[in-house]
């Protein structure tokens, strides 16, 4: 009884809490915009309904487009999920991705590997180079106590001027105007998925069949439950006889390697050349897709298209309307800051819990009552 | 090549503008500073500093007044530090994640207010005129005195104003009552509660601080060092000064060295890039001061951990 | 009798905590002035609940408080400080980085005359006058962090002294400190009541009590169960009226056979970082098969050994070994492959883990067991069927295994706890406080497990600050005092007052009767 309700209370305020900042939103669509319904109407179902011509239908195009927008904030998601999951605020995760396509470009561009292995080995490479960075910040806490958020975001900016650097003076293609590296062979990009020009590629099914495996992972595998059991109570897991230290290393390797895969997987996928020159920002993404989650790597494929969605939305704004496509930073640190604030409608919850103890209190006194007999 | 290097730095000039360059992340790492000192983790340093060099812009361009737009700065600074304080106090979201949600805000949430604003994407290069921007000031007698007076005089008031806030914060920290009531809710909240200090007020008053000291760095970025509003502007300083905080032991003094430490790597990027032969290790050279963040933060681990005696070998309790 | 007698008065207090616990039912305490008033009593008697109420930061159910026969009301300590109240915590309240002077002044800062800054001039000045003035000898200027234990209780008293309190209550300050220590701080309580001041002094210790105070009053499951002037009442009656039982609840336990050794501890010893002797050459054994109780007043070294014989703590001196195996330094992993279960005293903290599911939460110890894994991926089955097995054998009420462990009461928490502790196959439990605040019946569960196991061979080491508990369970029973074994005893005769004379340290056998314990 108390737990199905906690549940669908736990649904309630999930719910209410994006509401809540949808609605801060619209209010700054109002404020900004002339024609605020426009604006609101593509927020809000442009990416799913193209209004061509009077006819409104779905939109397959926009649909597939966001599909492959969730291929790298998949992984980071589940990255962040994995981390956070053993309590480590770890957010180095942003700057694997950058390692992460880079490592699977060179991999892409210089080595030659028969098609279809290609890509398998450009991304395998880059997973086990980004899980042995992720190495530093979760050895140097488990040994020293460093603080693993401020080292992962030091990191973060290592890794930065690192691939700057060899792709400025080591990889660079010389011949192009920008600084970009020589194009990927053919052997080593993602296939498509669908024809067009949407980008969605097998990727995106590689970003499901990781999610259901990382669910397994943590769900179904020890090493999973030792995570979790490390993230709720380190010294009760501690007592157990669990190696916390060997746990908290390894979920942040797992962290490490599945940004790697994503990072590589979006490059390969998007691109013909590595063109970042600068943190692409999926690994922020990443937490709040882990927070819209709860942690739960089933549900980040849910939160990853939810967000992709309203990041298509406000694309769409932008183009229709006269409202910036940055509007979704706006409307994701709201959903943010009250997804994840506990005393958000806490005392509704309180009251909840009075009724259901009461509840049950008398029911434990009926039944008393009748064994009494 | 390294003669060369070493006649580049050693001049006034140079040193000019490790001081010009140190000066936002100063504030910042101040700003880090004060709210640790009350055990308020301010990650959100990066989106405060974006935020504020917009509006501080902003307010300056509409009352064409440099002076207001530095108060303005700072205002919404002490406003951005009031939410979080709001969100991570009251309704309990994790101090870390709402840093990380004005990060955001700051990152992409500024783009969209200076459109609203202003129609403008991207930056307010059109808007810039130098009456709005902060006005550098030449110390008279020391702006005579040979190569001092080269390196010293002929800053942007805020410059000075950071560096002084290192000596006024130390000596609000240290030697005032609320300093002291802050500093002892930091380190130990029950004994500042047992003798009626409220420790969220000192929460809040530290977080606001921060906020204002966020809304210094961010005027001075927009409306000084990049001469007006521009999306990647902050790059990163409100995490470099996290690092300085930690690295300066969250003292302001300390935190001081830090930031000219930033202040000297950035400044010798430019010089050794300028070199021949060296150019190709800018980046690497731009990366030393991470480096050097995470081998402090090593040191400073290891000599907490070798104080540690056999009676901490009991796990720490949440 | 003048009324003017009493400086502090509580009527009839009550105090019902919102979970339902009585802990202060109907009590009267009152205080002269300047008198030294022991408050003593068992764990859990509501001593610190009566005190918490007077220093403002509990409030009572019911009943009412006079201080100078005024009525007053007590919302906060800020309240009770500005009465003139003061109080020392048992866990000091200071700030370390700060220097001593700073921690006395902290909230109260004198300022210079423009009022910005802290006058630490006036502040040094103040802590050696009040220092001086009660001979209360401090260094101003030294941080908290770097001075003795003994001291930083003198800052404690000194801040109340210069928050102006009359009243001082002080929460067992002993318990901390050295035989040294303890001296100096008497003679300076002895001072302080020259002085007028009124001190209430909270202790477990008979001798303290008789050399220090002046009444006494003593508490018994929430009651005040007498008013004495300490000099017309014996020790032995002290310890009587203390630990005396309302209600005596025997077990029918089949008698132990005990086989061979299983736990041998030898020798230990244990400082504490405050360089105070909390284990001081305790030696015993606990053999298959039957239950060694640990019986004491808390704070004389169980805490400790407990610790110890679990990997948290290491030992300066001695040994222990499980199966002739030594377990000093072990991670708890290794501790636990030896064949040691442990409940502790924290269940709430190192027994469970609050959010996750009561599956989870048996699991925690074998999860790594191949029973329970089919190459990398768990069994599920045969996790559900070990849980619902456990659920069902020590009778948890629930829902369902996957119901969320911190939903639970307090006592099926523990059994959950238990469950998992009791059924790893140990050839050792050790059970620290196993029914500290749970309900009859799981406790009546838990006990009777306690029995079952040991009569089917498993060494059990019961360490319990219930004395009911312990002399109930026991077949052998030692009492630790003052880091040391004071008694042990193996033949089933003994009683509460008997007890209560060995844990408060009025007597003490040979050391060839306490060599028993090691079964050598």
């Amino acid at each position: 009884m108390r737990d199905k309700r906690m549940v669908l209370f736990g649904f309630v305020r999930g719910a209410a809490a994006i509401v809540l900042a949808l609605a801060v939103g619209a209010i700054f669509i109002f404020l900004s915009s002339d024609e605020p319904f426009t604006a609101l109407r593509y927020l809000l179902i442009g990416p799913f309904v193209s209004f061509h011509g009077g006819v409104t239908a779905f939109n397959t195009q926009n649909f597939y487009q966001i599909l492959a927008a969730m291929i790298p904030t998949i992984f980071t998601g589940l990255a962040v999920c994995v981390m956070f999951s053993a309590n480590q605020f770890n957010l180095a995760a942003e700057g694997c991705v950058l390692v992460g396509g880079f490592v699977g470009s060179l991999i892409g561009i210089y080595a030659n590997i028969a098609t279809g292995w290609h890509p398998v080995i450009c991304v395998l490479v880059s997973a086990v180079v980004c899980g042995l960075i992720m190495l530093i910040p979760s050895v140097l806490k488990v040994t020293l106590g460093a603080s693993e958020m401020v080292t992962s975001l030091m990191l973060n900016f290592v890794l930065l001027y690192i691939v700057l650097h060899f792709l400025n003076y080591h990889f660079a293609d010389r011949s192009k105007g920008a600084t970009m590296t020589f194009p990927f062979l053919d052997s080593a990009k993602i296939p498509s998925l669908v024809s067009g020009t949407s980008k969605l590629t097998w990727g995106f099914v590689v970003a499901l069949i990781i999610s259901f495996l990382v669910w397994v992972f943590m769900y179904r595998t020890r090493w999973g439950y030792a995570i979790r059991m490390i993230g709720i109570n380190e010294s009760f897991s501690l007592y157990s006889g669990m190696n916390v230290g060997r746990m908290i290393i390894l979920s942040s390797v797992i962290g490490g390697i599945l940004s790697g895969m994503g990072g590589s997987l979006e490059v390969l996928g998007r691109y013909n050349t590595f063109v970042w020159r600068e943190l692409p920002g999926y690994g922020w993404t990443g937490v709040t897709i882990a927070i819209l989650a709860k942690n739960n790597p089933g549900a980040v494929p849910l939160a990853a298209f939810f967000l992709a969605y309203l990041n298509k939305g406000c694309q769409l704004m932008s183009t229709h309307s006269d409202v910036p496509s940055e509007m979704i930073d706006i409307i994701q640190a709201a959903i943010f800051l009250f997804f994840a604030a506990e005393q958000f409608l806490s005392g509704f919850r309180q009251k909840l819990v009075v009724k259901t103890t009461r509840e049950e209190l008398v029911r434990a006194e009926s039944l008393d009552a009748i064994e009494g007999e | 090549m390294f003669d060369q290097l070493i006649k580049s730095i050693f001049q006034a000039e140079f040193l000019f503008v490790i001081i010009r360059i140190t000066a936002p992340i100063l504030f910042a790492a101040l700003a880090a500073v004060i709210s640790e000192k009350a055990g308020v983790a301010n990650i959100g340093l990066e989106g405060m500093m974006m935020i504020t060099a917009l509006f501080g812009f902003l307010f300056a361009y509409w009352t064409q007044s440099w002076v207001v737009g530095v108060l303005g700065a700072i205002l919404v600074g002490i406003i951005l530090g009031l939410m979080m304080g709001f969100f991570s106090f009251k309704l309990k979201t994790d101090i870390i994640l709402s840093g990380i949600a004005v990060n955001m805000l700051g990152a992409g949430g500024t783009i969209f207010l200076l459109n609203m604003f202003t129609g403008l994407r991207g930056n307010t290069g059109a808007l810039v005129s130098p009456n709005i921007l902060i006005p550098t000031i030449d110390i008279p007698l020391i702006n005579k005195i040979p190569i001092l007076g080269d390196i010293l005089s002929g800053h942007a008031i805020l410059t000075y104003l950071a560096f002084i806030f290192v000596f006024l914060m130390r000596t609000f920290l240290y030697r005032t009552p609320l300093g002291l009531k802050m500093r002892a809710v930091g380190e130990n909240p029950n004994a500042a509660s047992s003798v009626g200090v409220s420790v969220i007020k000192m929460k809040y008053i530290a977080i606001a601080a921060s906020g204002a000291l966020a809304g210094m760095g961010g005027a001075f970025m927009s409306m000084y060092y990049s001469q007006g509003w521009n999306q990647g502007m902050v790059a990163g300083r409100g995490f470099i000064a996290l690092a300085a905080q930690a690295m300066g032991r969250g003292e302001p003094v300390g935190a001081m060295f830090s930031s000219l430490l930033f202040g000297l790597a950035q400044a010798m990027k430019t010089k050794v890039s300028g070199l021949r032969g060296m150019a190709s290790y800018n980046y690497l050279i731009e990366m030393i001061p991470y480096v050097v963040t995470i081998i402090g933060l090593v040191f400073y681990a290891l000599s907490v951990k070798l104080k540690t005696r056999k009676h901490q070998l009991q796990p720490i309790k949440e | 009798m003048d009324a003017h007698e009493y400086v502090v008065r509580m009527e009839n207090i009550s105090k019902i905590y919102p979970n339902g616990i009585a802990a202060n039912r109907e009590v009267n305490f009152s205080v002269r002035e300047g008198e030294i008033h022991a408050l003593i009593g068992e764990n859990g008697a509501g001593k610190s609940t009566l005190m918490k109420i007077l220093f403002g930061m509990e409030q009572p159910t019911a009943g009412k408080i006079y201080l100078n026969d005024q009525r007053i009301t007590l919302s906060s300590p800020l309240q009770a400080i500005s009465l003139g109240i003061g109080m020392v915590h048992q866990h000091f309240m200071l700030v370390p980085s700060l220097t001593v002077a700073e921690n006395i002044v902290l909230g109260m800062a004198p300022t210079t005359k423009s009022g910005l800054f802290i006058d630490y001039k006036e502040a040094v000045r103040l802590t050696r006058e009040y220092s001086e003035m009660y001979n209360l000898f401090v260094e101003p200027d030294a941080r908290v962090a770097d001075i003795a234990v003994g001291m930083k209780q003198k800052v404690e008293i000194l801040k109340a002294l210069v928050r102006g309190a009359r009243v001082l209550i002080l929460d067992e300050p002993t318990a901390v400190l050295t035989t040294q220590e303890t001296a100096e701080l008497f003679q300076e309580l002895k001072n302080l009541k020259d002085q007028g001041f009124t001190i209430i002094f909270i202790s477990h210790k008979l001798k303290e009590i008789k050399e220090l105070t002046d009444r006494i009053t003593i508490m018994r499951a929430g009651r005040s169960v007498g008013v004495y002037e300490t000099a017309s009442i014996t020790e032995q009656e002290i310890s009587r009226l203390m630990v005396g039982r309302d209600v005596v609840l025997k077990m029918d336990k089949p008698e132990a056979v005990p086989g061979e050794r299983v736990l041998c501890v030898e020798d230990l010893h244990y400082v504490n970082e405050w360089g105070k002797k909390m284990l001081d050459g305790v030696s015993f054994s606990v053999r298959q098969g039957e239950i060694v109780g640990i019986a004491g007043v808390e704070g004389n070294g169980q805490r400790e050994l407990v610790d110890i014989l679990f990997g948290l703590k290491l030992p300066d001196s001695g040994d222990a070994m499980v199966d002739g195996q030594s377990l000093v330094g072990l991670p708890q992993a290794r501790i636990r492959t030896l064949g040691v279960s442990y409940v502790p005293e924290d269940r709430m903290t190192f027994g469970i883990a609050q959010t996750a599911n009561i599956e989870e939460n048996v699991i925690s110890d074998r999860y790594r067991h191949k029973r329970f894994n089919r190459g990398p991926l768990f069994n599920m089955k045969s996790l559900h069927d070990e849980s619902d097995r456990l659920i069902m054998d020590y009778a948890v009420l629930c829902k369902s295994r996957s119901q969320e462990v911190g939903m639970l009461s307090g006592g099926n928490i523990q059994k959950v706890v238990v469950a998992r502790e009791f059924s790893s196959d140990p050839i050792l439990i050790i059970a620290d406080q196993p029914t500290r605040g749970i309900d009859v019946g799981a406790t009546e569960l838990i006990r009777n497990k306690l029995v079952e196991l040991s009569r089917a061979g498993m060494a059990v080491l019961l360490v319990s600050a219930d004395l009911n508990e312990v002399m109930e369970l026991s077949d052998n029973l030692i009492v630790m005092y003052n880091g040391q074994i004071a008694g042990y005893f193996d033949d089933g005769q003994w009683d509460d007052l008997m007890m209560g004379e060995y844990m408060l340290g009025l007597k003490r056998q040979s050391d060839d009767e306490i060599r028993r314990a090691c079964h050598a």
